[in-house]
């Protein structure tokens, strides 16, 4: 009943005066940031979405070919689903190994100490390198006479072919994502673990809870806001994969590494079909635009932003 | 002109064109730009769209097909011109043919080749091959070959550069036909598993990786690792020099052991945005003259698309080697492609793991490629 009073003061009330001016200086400060959006992004997913109803080669004239190059992608290309099918496949494994093993490793070395940092940077090393260059040392280490057959050849084991074998291509290319990417969420999980107070796990300590206990039931729930990020930025980059098969096993053996953006790269500017490049473009913005909305359906229930 | 630069080489190479052209006028000149050869067939179609895009360009027989929108045929200037084009290797204007029009004048026609090294080879007991060579012999001779530590044959993963290709053609089965992708004939398939065997069954061979770049196999031949590579005359100078041992080179075998030349080469074209075709086309023909092509030849070592220059290129080659080049050019048929080749090169790339691990036969893997690649 308190809360009526001011309500119907509120209501009461005059409109206060407008102000005016303010919203030119807005304007004037998102000018700057609303351009390069406009330019580089919402102008190119138009440009892309023209483009994805056309036949467009690189040279020569388009031409019109309405929903075709979607009802390709949906119908008559099994090597789409292939691609999706490994891409999806990709981002779950990969998903789902960076942010437990990021998880652990950042929990150990929050409790290191003074060696902490040292090990931090070491683990953020592969992040700031450029990935060709990660490639290429993997993509020595991984052949079939490569540094880690002839280690095994130490031991009288013949290694199998990394990268030539369809069972195996993409596990290494999930390995080597994995010892690139980790990194970054070593360090975002690393700066939520240190936001936690070290009065609520004392408080748990004294009432008793274990180890484990402490873990999942104050430390994880505290860190959920920096493990949903990871999670958001790690599955949408995922998603996006395209350097790791390019360089290591060009797609193949077959198709079992071929992503869906080394697809739709290869169809834009090796194989002259931007039209249908494009329509593969969209059909990835549409899955990760769905999947992130999902995840963000969920983030009040899965999400504690508590103190 | 627009062409492929990569590097000092190429661009070393293109500037023999104005040197050699320069000593009957020595006011011609051009300028040169472009990407790296790997970039180069995407860059032009994207370059030739722009604006104040070059009027001279460089083409390949095997990419005429997928030019062919960016050039304008030459037929009516090479007539007002008076142009003997006969003087040219027959297989190289047949393959810059497009739908009866001539596209582009070549500067080189190059017959891919077997290198062998002679030490290898003399220590295994093998007999060196000459001008006619079965494929019996040459897998008696990769068995032969493969013991301590070296393989028969170095592989690359590739179609065109890889071996399936050459060994069909030396027994005159072509991936195209009457303009249309002809991959699951069989002759082809046949000619596709006995390379794949090789590595997959006869251990004469080692498999590729589908990201090996051409380096790979190259370096497994002039580390006196592999006995033998099939590759392009344009190795000739580097595979002669820095191979550990004496090299030399025979024709692809086949059945016969009379094996047709699979004949790759490139030429000068005119980008259909040219305004002054006429001009663009005089300075293409003062770079395409029998001294010319023959003076590059000799400093470059292409292989001179004019018969009567083959001998600038032969120099001091060994007289067995430039024979079997002249017997490969008179043989030879141009490598012709379709303007989907690029896909059929990369998926083949993708796919010939497989076949070198025999986990996928050649019917299986130049079906799916026809399929995808129509």
């Amino acid at each position: 009943m308190m809360t009526a009073i001011p309500t119907l003061a509120v209501k009461n009330a005059k409109k206060p005066a407008r102000v005016t001016g303010h919203g030119k200086l807005a304007a004037a400060y998102l000018a700057p940031g609303m351009l390069g959006f406009l330019i580089f992004i919402v102008v190119p997913l138009v440009a892309s979405l023209v483009i994805s109803l056309f036949d467009w080669p690189l040279f020569g004239t388009p031409k019109f070919v309405g929903l075709e190059n979607y009802t390709r992608m949906l119908t008559g290309d099994p090597v789409f689903w292939t691609v999706l099918g490994n891409t999806l496949f990709f981002a779950v494994c990969y998903t789902v190994l960076n942010l437990v093993l990021a998880l652990a490793v950042s929990t150990w070395l929050h409790n290191l100490g003074s060696w902490g940092p040292f090990f931090r940077v070491l683990f953020f090393v592969p992040v700031v390198t450029p990935m060709v260059a990660n490639a290429l040392v993997w993509r020595l280490m991984l052949t079939d006479d490569g540094v880690v057959n002839s280690f095994l050849a130490n031991f009288g084991i013949h290694g199998p072919s990394w990268l030539s074998n369809s069972q195996l291509a993409m596990g290494s290319l999930i390995a080597m994502s994995l010892w690139q990417g980790i990194g970054y969420n070593i360090i975002v999980l690393g700066a939520g673990l240190n936001g936690i107070s070290p009065n609520l796990l004392e408080a748990a300590r004294i009432d008793g809870a274990g180890g484990w206990q402490r873990f999942f039931r104050v430390v994880l729930p505290m860190l959920s806001p920096s493990l949903f990020f990871c999670t958001v930025m790690t599955i949408i980059g995922s998603f996006k994969v395209f350097t790791q098969p390019y360089l290591l096993t060009l797609g193949g053996p077959g198709e079992s590494t071929n992503t869906i953006v080394l697809y739709l790269y290869r169809n834009g500017f090796s194989f002259d079909k931007l039209g249908y490049a494009s329509a593969l473009a969209w059909a990835l913005f549409v899955i990760v635009m769905l999947i992130t909305a999902v995840q963000f359906s969920q983030q009040k229930r899965l999400v504690n932003y508590d103190n | 002109m627009y062409t492929w630069i990569s590097n000092e080489n190429d661009r070393a190479q293109w500037q023999a064109f104005v040197d050699a052209a320069k000593k009957k006028d020595p006011a011609f000149n051009l300028t040169l730009e472009g990407p790296s050869f790997t970039d180069y067939w995407t860059k032009v179609k994207t370059r030739l769209s722009s604006s104040g895009a070059p009027c001279i360009i460089t083409t390949q027989a095997a990419r005429a097909q997928e030019l062919k929108d960016l050039t304008v045929p030459l037929d009516d200037m090479v007539k007002s011109n008076n142009v003997d084009v006969s003087m040219y290797n027959k297989a190289m204007i047949s393959g810059l043919t497009v739908d009866g029009s001539l596209r582009g004048i070549p500067y080189d026609a190059e017959p891919v080749v077997l290198y062998y090294n002679k030490d290898v080879l003399s220590a295994a007991g093998v007999r060196e091959p000459t001008l006619n060579y079965t494929t019996a012999q040459f897998t008696s001779d990769l068995k032969a070959l493969t013991k301590d530590g070296v393989t028969g044959l170095a592989v690359p993963p590739g179609f065109g550069a890889g071996p399936g290709l050459p060994l069909a053609f030396a027994n005159g089965n072509e991936p195209v036909k009457d303009g249309k992708l002809d991959l699951t004939n069989q002759g082809l398939v046949q000619d596709q598993q006995f390379a794949f065997d090789l590595a997959a069954k006869e251990k004469v061979a080692t498999a590729p990786q589908a990201s090996d770049g051409s380096d790979v196999p190259e370096q497994q031949f002039m580390s006196g690792k592999a006995a033998m590579i099939i590759d392009g005359p344009w190795m000739y100078d580097s595979l002669t020099t820095k191979t550990q041992g004496k090299v030399g080179i025979a024709v692809i075998p086949s059945t016969s052991g009379q094996g047709i030349g699979m004949i790759q080469g490139s030429a000068f074209a005119i980008a259909a945005s040219c305004k002054d075709k006429e001009t663009a086309f005089k300075n293409i023909m003062k770079i395409t003259t029998p001294e010319v092509v023959g003076a590059v030849g000799a400093a470059r070592g292409t292989v001179p698309s004019v018969e009567s220059a083959v001998k600038d290129w032969a120099g001091n080659k060994p007289a067995a080697d430039v024979a079997v080049v002249e017997a490969l050019l008179k043989s030879g048929r141009p490598l012709v492609t379709t303007p989907t080749w690029n896909q059929v090169e990369t998926n083949f790339t993708q796919y010939s793991g497989d076949g070198f691990r025999g986990s996928k036969s050649a019917q299986e893997i130049l079906s799916t490629i026809a399929n995808s690649a129509k």
